[in-house]
C-alpha cells in the first residue's frame, strides 16, 4: 500500500511539473511579445509629445527619442507664430513692413507647400490670417476670453489676406499684402510627424508612433500587430472610438474642445473661419484619416482644418477637395457624420453613438 | 497492452486537475492588465509619481506655474486645484477606467490611468 501511494505521488509531481512547465514557457512567450516598448513624453510646440518605440534596444529607443525631441523643439523654435525672435516672426515682420525678406531653403518650401494646400482648400485653410488668430486672443499660451471690435474684424477679413499674396523668388520674399500673418499653427505639428517619421524610416526602427497634440503618424507595427489609436470623445474623458493605424497612416482631428473659451455661455474655439473673420461654430470635431505617402502628417494637420469650417453642409465636398476619403464629423448635437471608406475602420467604444448617414 | 491511462491513480487524476486550475486561475488573473488599478502623474517629461487608486490621497505636483493638487478618492482621480488659468484639467473631472488621461498643459503635469485600454495612443 505504501509503495502505491509512492508511486501515485511521485507520478502525481511529475505531472504537476509538466503542466507547470508548461505554464512557464507560456508565460516567458507572453513577456517576449510584451516587453520592448519605450515610451517617453514630452512638452513641444506648447501641447504634449508622445514618442513610442517599440522593438529597439533600450539605449537605441532612447536615443532616436531624443533626437525626434531635439527635431521638434528646432522646429518650434524656428516657426513659432508669435515668439520675438523666430524666423516666422522676422518673416512676419518683413511682410507687414512691405519688405522682402531672406528665407531659409525649409522655410521656403514650407510656405510654397501651404500655398498650395490653401489653394486646393479654397481658401478655408489660411495661414495668413495671423491677426485675425491673434485678434481672437489665441496666440497666447494662456489665452483669456476676449471680445474683439467687430470693426477689426472686418477690417482684416476685408484686408482679404491670403497665401496666394506671399512671392518667393529664390531665398527671397515679399508680400504684396501687408496684412498677411503666417500663423503655421495648422500646419507645424503635421510636418513635424512627417519629419520624425522619415527619421525612423532611415533608421530602419520597427515600429514607432509618435503623437504631437493629438496628431498622430505609425511607423512600422507594434510587433505582430498594427498600432491603435482611440479617437477622443469630444465632449467626455475618453474615446469616441478606435481603429488599426497601419504602417504609414496618420490620424488628425481638430477639436472645438482643446483650445477655446467660453463668453456668456458661448463656446469660441481656436479654429477662424477667414470668411468671417470669427471662429468656426456648428461642429465639434472633425477626424481625417490619411494614407501613406511623403506628406501623410501633413495632411492630418491641414486637412481637418476646411471641413471644420465649412460646417455640416459642406464638410465632405471640403474634405474630397483635400483629397481625404476617410473622414468623420461630430456636429453640435454630437451626431457623428461618416465617409463610407472610413465606417468599416472605426470600432465606437462609446455608447449611445448616433450615426448620420 | 498497458496504457498510460491504467497506470494513474485517482490521486494523480486529482493533481492532474489541480495543475490545470491553478494554470487557468494564473492566465485569468496574471494574463490581462485589469481595470485601472493606478494612476501615473507626470511632470514635466519625467515619471513623478505611481500612485494606487485604492487610497485616500492628495499628491501635489509642482510645474513651471506652481503646485496642481491632485486628489484620489473612492477608486477615482481628478485635478482638484491647479494654479492655470483655463483651468480645463480640473473641468475634466474623475477619471476612472484604464487608459483615462487628464493633462495640464500650462502646468506641465498630467495624469493617465494605467491598465488595458485597448489603444496605443489618442488622436485629439
Amino acid at each position: 500500500m505504501p509503495r502505491r501511494v509512492m508511486a501515485s505521488l511521485v507520478s502525481g509531481l511529475r505531472w504537476l511539473f509538466h503542466w507547470h512547465l508548461a505554464g512557464l514557457l507560456l508565460f516567458a512567450l507572453a513577456g517576449c511579445g510584451r516587453a520592448p516598448l519605450h515610451q517617453s513624453q514630452a512638452y513641444v510646440f506648447g501641447t504634449l509629445v508622445d514618442v513610442s518605440i517599440y522593438g529597439e534596444p533600450e539605449h537605441r529607443a532612447r536615443a532616436l527619442e531624443n533626437r525626434i525631441l531635439q527635431e521638434f523643439q528646432r522646429l518650434h523654435d524656428s516657426l513659432h507664430a508669435w515668439k520675438a525672435g523666430s524666423e516666422l516672426d522676422r518673416v512676419n515682420t518683413a511682410f507687414a513692413a512691405g519688405k522682402s525678406v531672406d528665407l531659409s531653403p525649409e522655410l521656403a518650401a514650407i510656405l510654397t507647400d501651404a500655398t498650395a494646400l490653401s489653394e486646393r482648400s479654397g481658401g478655408l485653410f489660411n495661414p495668413a490670417i495671423g491677426h485675425l488668430i491673434a485678434l481672437w486672443g489665441f496666440q497666447r499660451d494662456e489665452f483669456v476670453p476676449v471680445r474683439p471690435d467687430p470693426a477689426m474684424v472686418q477690417r482684416w477679413v476685408s484686408a482679404n489676406p491670403r497665401m496666394a499674396d506671399i512671392v518667393i523668388t529664390g531665398r527671397r520674399a515679399f508680400s504684396r499684402n501687408p496684412a498677411v500673418r503666417i500663423d503655421l499653427g495648422g500646419y507645424a505639428k503635421g510636418y513635424a510627424l512627417d519629419r520624425a517619421a522619415h527619421m525612423l524610416r532611415r533608421e530602419k526602427v520597427h515600429g514607432a508612433l509618435i503623437n504631437i497634440g493629438g496628431n498622430i503618424i505609425a511607423v512600422g507595427r507594434h510587433g505582430d500587430r498594427s498600432w491603435r489609436v482611440g479617437i477622443q470623445h469630444p465632449r467626455r474623458p475618453g474615446p469616441l472610438a478606435t481603429l488599426e493605424l497601419p504602417d504609414g497612416w496618420a490620424i488628425g482631428t481638430s477639436g472645438d474642445y482643446q483650445r477655446f473659451f467660453e463668453l456668456d455661455g458661448q463656446r469660441y474655439c481656436h479654429l477662424i473661419d477667414p470668411r468671417s473673420g470669427r471662429p468656426a461654430t456648428g461642429v465639434q470635431a472633425v477626424t481625417v484619416l490619411i494614407p501613406p505617402g511623403p506628406q501623410a502628417g501633413t495632411l492630418s494637420d491641414v486637412a481637418s482644418k476646411p471641413p471644420f469650417i465649412a460646417g455640416v453642409a459642406g464638410w465632405r465636398a471640403a474634405a474630397a477637395a483635400m483629397g481625404v476619403r476617410h473622414a468623420m464629423l461630430v456636429d453640435a448635437a454630437g451626431r457623428i457624420h461618416l465617409t463610407p471608406a472610413l465606417r468599416p475602420l472605426l470600432h465606437f467604444v462609446s455608447q449611445d453613438v448616433q450615426l448620420e448617414e | 497492452m498497458s496504457s498510460w491511462k491504467n497506470s494513474l491513480l485517482p490521486g494523480d487524476w486529482l493533481t492532474l486537475l489541480a495543475g490545470g486550475v491553478l494554470v487557468a486561475w494564473l492566465f485569468a488573473t496574471l494574463w490581462h492588465a485589469g481595470p485601472a488599478g493606478k494612476v501615473r502623474i507626470r511632470a514635466g517629461d519625467a515619471v513623478f509619481a505611481i500612485h494606487s487608486l485604492d487610497q485616500e490621497r492628495v499628491i501635489e505636483v509642482p510645474g513651471p506655474l506652481g503646485v496642481s493638487r491632485i486628489v484620489i478618492h473612492d477608486h477615482r482621480v481628478r485635478f482638484a486645484a491647479s494654479p492655470c488659468r483655463n483651468q480645463y484639467c480640473v473641468h475634466q473631472g474623475w477619471l476612472a477606467r484604464a487608459g483615462q488621461v487628464a493633462v495640464c498643459l500650462p502646468n506641465r503635469v498630467s495624469i493617465e490611468l494605467s491598465g488595458e485600454k485597448g489603444y496605443d495612443s489618442l488622436n485629439y
